[in-house]
């Protein structure tokens, strides 16, 4: 599903500083969803539903997990958390996308990128 | 020219007593990110002082991989050993100082300069 986005998104010619961050945006996602999420279970399924478009890029990722709330995840870019190995897909997301939301239990985040 | 999705990642260690360089090449996305772990951490085990990572062919890494990068790291300092990263392209570039782990991994334009630095 992911390499079908890109392909979508190469297809329509988005330059590359656009596709890099929807590539990274949905790779993040799609890691929150599984490893937090639905916490490595495998039985417990992962969607994704996209629009990708001459305009934008529309992505939403969900998850079957008890959700969380976004805005308690500390600031990776702090320097007391520079060293930690994880907690930098939120901020990613943000930082690349041009709309973040989530909903509000936490399992579906709904992404936006315009093309430009 | 557009970037090409899943790139395969090949790494090339080549070690040199005091260092060790990794040619990073390719994409680092989640499913990469533990083969990289793994390959730096066991640099990082066998006490190389310095690991140079060569980034200059790598065009794509994620969280998860830049997670594999800061346990080397953390992992090297048990022996005081330092990692040094080389030539990131423009994007992953960004993507160091957006996470700000440039202040982890100052950034050098050659090999030779980060095994001399």
């Amino acid at each position: 599903m992911e390499r079908t986005v890109l392909d979508e998104v190469a297809r329509r010619g988005y330059t590359e500083s656009c596709t890099f961050a929807i590539r990274l945006a949905l790779e993040e996602a799609l890691n929150n969803a599984i490893n937090h999420g639905n916490r490595r279970d495998p039985a417990s399924k992962v969607s994704i539903a996209y629009d990708v478009n001459d305009r934008f890029v529309a992505l939403t990722v969900g998850d079957e997990g008890a959700g969380f709330n976004p805005s308690s995840v500390p600031d990776p870019t702090v320097d007391e958390n520079l060293e930690k190995p994880c907690g930098r897909g939120i901020m990613l997301m943000r930082a690349y996308m041009d709309e973040v939301r989530f909903s509000d239990k936490g399992t579906q985040v709904h992404m936006i990128k315009h093309n430009r | 020219m557009m970037q090409t999705p899943d790139r395969l990642l090949q790494l090339d260690v080549q070690e040199g007593g005091a260092y060790a360089v990794v040619q990073i090449q390719g994409s680092v996305s989640m499913s990469q990110a533990d083969e990289l772990r793994a390959r730096l951490e066991e640099l990082a085990g066998r006490k190389t002082p310095v690991m140079v990572l060569d980034l200059a062919e790598m065009d794509f890494i994620c969280s998860a991989g830049l997670g594999a990068i800061i346990s080397a790291y953390l992992k090297s300092r048990h022996h005081n050993g330092q990692v040094r990263l080389v030539r990131p392209q423009p994007a992953v570039r960004r993507l160091l100082e957006t996470t700000r782990l440039t202040k982890l991994f100052p950034l050098h334009s050659s090999v030779e300069q980060a095994v001399n630095a």
